[in-house]
């Protein structure tokens, strides 16, 4: 980013506010990205990209217009300006934050220069190649880093160093006549370091061999069989992916209050009934944008807030919102650092960063044990939910059942279909141990994708007659 | 410097082919949010890219600006970098030009010269309309924009379009249930009051709710919806798919859809806002039959892997990988209007919309999906109630638990209601009418 880029940012400020703004700010951003493929052993091309570009957000007798460019220039600017309406519609006031002044930078331990991504992925491509498991198999491997300057008419100036490295793999693995598909991420925001073949290709394999077994000796439980369990043991990404789509997304401000109803849709939260029961007392959920290293990394959001975990379910009652400026001052509270952009050419709104089932004190034998007997989802393959969040699916992967205290036979056909109250309101014990992953999660118009994790603890779901 | 220039500057440099897009473009996004317009999200540039192959290596490059120096400075760094890359081992190359284009797609000078105001007049005039008509609160898009696209290839081809586009995402919302369809169009033609009006009155006109048991039903799709699902049709016939693990891998010849049906995906069609006179390698965009009397014809092809398959391009580049175009459905078995559908139903439910259409499987084709708005019990030919399993607005709460393959075979009927159209969860476009399958597996939520 250069000092006559970041002078053209103030300068945007400063002439929006001079056009009759009373509020203006400026995101510039510059990305860097690389990325490689390979398909069924076939290298697919590299690409490597670099772009620049900036966005100008200002509200005018609270009208809120954003407008973005890579081709930078005052007169461009100016121009830009000039066509900010006083269209009738919407008006809106921002929280007033503490000015910021912060440059920082994420860890990186190894640079991705002095690596050779192709020729590791490569290798790793023709290892798997052997197992003949593994029917057809893609993988991507995606890095770079972002490098951004935000300021606003409020004297905020934050200077942020994101690198990043994120890599896919996409397996469908045959074992007789059967198949199972597998997607499969790893990485974060830092450095080469996340990007460990060692470790990825042994959860790989740990994987196939799991699912091969799934496949060749998993039973398919009878309606009535599927009927009669009543406890429902799920592992991190179980938990990971119903706290994101049942838990993070419908406490989004922006959803709750209507804005993405056309698009990312509503929520079964309203004006009216925040503060209310939504799990068992076991049941905390956090959103915490500052764990290092997580791929939903940052330490000030896309408005410049100081960013900090979010306590979203607090012992089961919802506790707080995912907040911007422009609903935090709607609703007279100061903003929790939440709005993030994909790019500088979009709009900031209100996303999740790393978003988790907080640990209990329980083990995961005693998870188990306590089940006694009921079914245990390690992975799923697809979810879906409703527009409200209220109504959610998650298909079993690896599943097994659960058979005097024990984990038993693998199960073929387990899908957990149920309400969001009444998955959170069964929980019963909830695990010590934690993990995430990762994810890109979206919203708005046009489709953002930002990168997440989702995750957590294990839990035991008992649910009644 | 123009693409052309650009192509003969990174030949001279060495590599065996070169192709270079450059376009400026203009996309403009009003939102609608609680009957308002809510904000206006404007943004412009220029950007480009350059694909490069040296001995079946093969490179890419964004292009950001067009400057000698800038572009020098991008070749030097992709010959450094395309010498790390290892063998696209299946690479055949690119289009072999000249070639002659069809008839170019409308372009609209009022969308060039659309103000702020002009559109949130436009969208005030739906939100209006829809209020009128009965709704309690109305979302939605508006997206205007325009594009000069250029491109050239080492291979005789220097192509060039202009495109437009309007297009307005309209959500009614009502005690009972939610309405959502988008029109769009090439020109700043669409009638948003009438737009309005028809979503809001439908949804509003809707008077009774009530709740269904798990089973099987008759589902009448209307067009978002059934398109939405069938385009994955057209997304998973793509050679690069067919390689990863599609349903319809190995299944040319095959039944994969009700004898009736004719399925296109069409690159050239001047109405449809997704066409183009040539595709990503500049290859001629064309109507290809995909699917024709249930059987699937071919797979979607760039000139590469036709080289491979032993055929000729669809005109479906994607560099590297084919893509879609927009999937166009036709029934033999048709019947006049929505209504006559409906009476065709037993027992059945009509789905407006779905999203969340995930499959936990790709190679057999197994999905779920979520029915979001408007989703009426029909029996005995006449619906009535909109399906609302909670006391949760805005909820249906049911889920939809098929197979694309054994869906498409049992689409027995169609409306003669076809319309261009998508939804926000699909992002592709179609040209769709309301279909009728039998026999599909429903589940309701436990609450």
């Amino acid at each position: 980013m250069s000092a006559a880029d970041e002078d053209l940012a103030d300068f945007a400020v400063n002439r929006a506010l001079a056009s009759g703004a009373s509020y203006a700010e400026a995101y510039l951003l510059n990305e860097k990205s690389s990325s490689i493929a390979i398909e069924q052993g076939v290298f697919n091309g590299a690409a490597a990209t670099e772009s620049s570009g900036m966005r100008v957000r200002l509200i005018k007798k609270g009208r809120l217009f954003t407008f973005s460019t890579n081709v930078l220039s005052k007169e461009g600017i100016e121009a830009s300006l000039r066509r900010a309406s006083l269209f009738k519609g919407n008006s809106i006031v921002l929280s007033r934050e503490k000015v910021r002044r912060a440059n920082y930078k994420a860890k990186q331990k190894k640079s991705f220069d002095s690596e050779n991504p192709a020729e590791d992925l490569a290798e790793y491509d023709r290892q798997l190649a052997k197992n003949k498991l593994v029917r057809y198999r893609s993988m991507y491997l995606g890095y770079g880093i972002s490098n951004s300057y935000f300021t606003n008419s409020d004297g905020t100036k934050i200077r942020a160093t994101l690198p990043s490295i994120s890599s896919f793999f996409s397996l469908i693995l045959k074992s007789g006549s059967e198949t199972r598909q597998r997607f499969l991420q790893y990485g974060g925001v830092g450095g080469y370091e996340l990007f460990d073949l060692d470790k990825i290709g042994g959860e790989i394999e740990q994987e196939v061999k799991n699912l091969a077994n799934v496949m060749s000796k998993g039973v398919s439980l009878s309606k009535s069989k599927l009927a009669e369990i009543r406890n429902v043991v799920v592992s991190p990404e179980i938990s990971g992916i119903a706290v994101h789509e049942s838990i993070g997304h419908p406490n989004e401000a922006d959803r709750v209050f209507g804005r993405e109803a056309a698009q990312a849709g509503t929520s079964y939260l309203n004006g009216s009934n925040l503060g209310m029961q939504i799990g068992s007392g076991a049941v905390n959920i956090v959103d915490d944008p500052t764990i290092e290293g997580a791929y939903g990394f940052y330490l000030y959001d896309d408005e410049g807030v100081m960013a900090g975990p979010k306590l979203i379910v607090k012992d089961g009652m919802q506790n707080e919102l995912l907040l911007n400026r422009e609903y935090a001052g709607m609703l007279g509270r100061k903003s929790n650092g939440s709005a993030r952009s994909s790019d500088y050419s979009v709009e900031p709104i209100i996303r999740m960063s790393n978003t988790y089932l907080k640990p209990g004190n329980a083990d995961f034998e005693d998870l188990i044990e306590e089940a006694g007997s009921g079914v245990y989802i390690k992975s799923f393959t697809e979810w879906n939910i409703d527009d409200t969040r209220s109504f959610a699916k998650y298909q079993g992967n690896e599943a097994y059942l659960i058979e005097r205290g024990s984990i038993g036979k693998p199960v073929k056909n387990f899908s957990l279909e149920v309400s969001t109250f009444n998955f959170w309101k069964s929980v019963r014990l909830v695990d010590n141990e934690f993990k995430l992953y990762l994810g890109t999660c979206g919203k708005g118009e046009p489709e953002q994708g930002v990168p997440v994790t989702m995750g957590g603890a294990a839990a035991l779901l008992s649910f009644g007659e | 410097m123009i693409p052309k220039e650009i192509v003969k500057e990174a030949l001279a440099s060495g590599f065996d082919e070169a192709l270079v897009t450059r376009s400026n473009h203009t996309v403009c996004y009003l939102k609608i949010a609680n009957s308002k317009v809510d904000s206006v999200v404007e943004t412009s540039g220029q950007s480009g890219m350059m694909f490069l192959s040296s001995k079946k290596r093969v490179f890419f490059t964004n292009l950001d600006r067009f400057d000698s120096a800038y572009i020098r400075n991008k070749i030097e760094n992709s010959k450094r970098l395309i010498a790390m890359q290892a063998e696209k081992k299946d690479y055949n190359g690119l289009a072999e030009g000249p070639f002659k284009y069809g008839a170019r797609q409308k372009y609209s000078r009022r969308i060039e010269n659309y103000t702020i105001d002009e559109i949130a007049d436009m969208a005030n005039s739906a939100i209006n309309s829809a209020l009128a008509e009965g709704a309690q609160s109305v979302a939605g898009t508006l997206t205007i924009g325009y594009s000069k696209d250029e491109l050239a290839t080492s291979k005789s081809i220097e192509a060039e379009s202009r495109s437009s586009r309007l297009s307005m995402s309209l959500r009614a919302m009502t005690k009972n249930v939610a309405l959502q369809q988008e029109e769009v169009s090439r020109d700043m033609d669409i009638d948003m009051a009438k737009l309005g009006k028809m979503v809001a009155s439908t949804a509003a006109g809707v008077k009774k709710t009530g709740k269904i048991s798990d089973g099987t039903y008759d589902i009448i799709y209307m067009p978002a919806a059934g398109g939405s699902l069938l385009s994955n049709i057209n997304a998973m016939a793509c050679a690069g798919s067919i390689e990863t693990g599609s349903f319809l891998s190995g299944k040319i010849g095959n039944f994969v859809a009700n004898r009736g049906i004719t399925i296109y995906d069409d690159g050239l069609s001047g109405n449809l806002v997704s066409s183009s006179p040539f595709d990503a390698e500049g290859y001629p965009s064309q109507k290809t039959v995909l699917v024709k009397g249930g059987v699937l014809k071919t797979y979607l092809h760039n000139y590469s892997t036709a080289i491979k398959y032993k055929t000729k391009s669809t005109g479906n580049a994607g560099l590297v990988e084919p893509s879609p175009n927009t999937l166009v459905f036709e029934h033999r078995n048709r019947v006049s209007d929505l209504d006559k559908l409906i009476s065709e139903v037993k027992r059945g439910i009509l789905v407006s919309s779905t999203w969340y259409t995930r499959f936990s499987n790709y190679l057999t084709g197994d999905f779920s999906t979520v029915p979001r708005d408007m989703s009426l019990y029909i029996e005995d030919g006449e619906p009535k109630f909109a399906i609302r399993q909670t006391g949760i607005s805005a909820m249906v709460g049911i889920r939809i638990n098929d197979n694309i393959i054994r869906m498409a075979k049992n689409t027995l009927l169609a409306a003669n209601d076809a319309i261009q159209t998508t939804s926000w969860d699909s992002g592709a476009y179609y040209v769709m009418p309301s279909i009728l399958v039998k026999g599909v597996r429903v589940t309701t939520a436990m609450v």
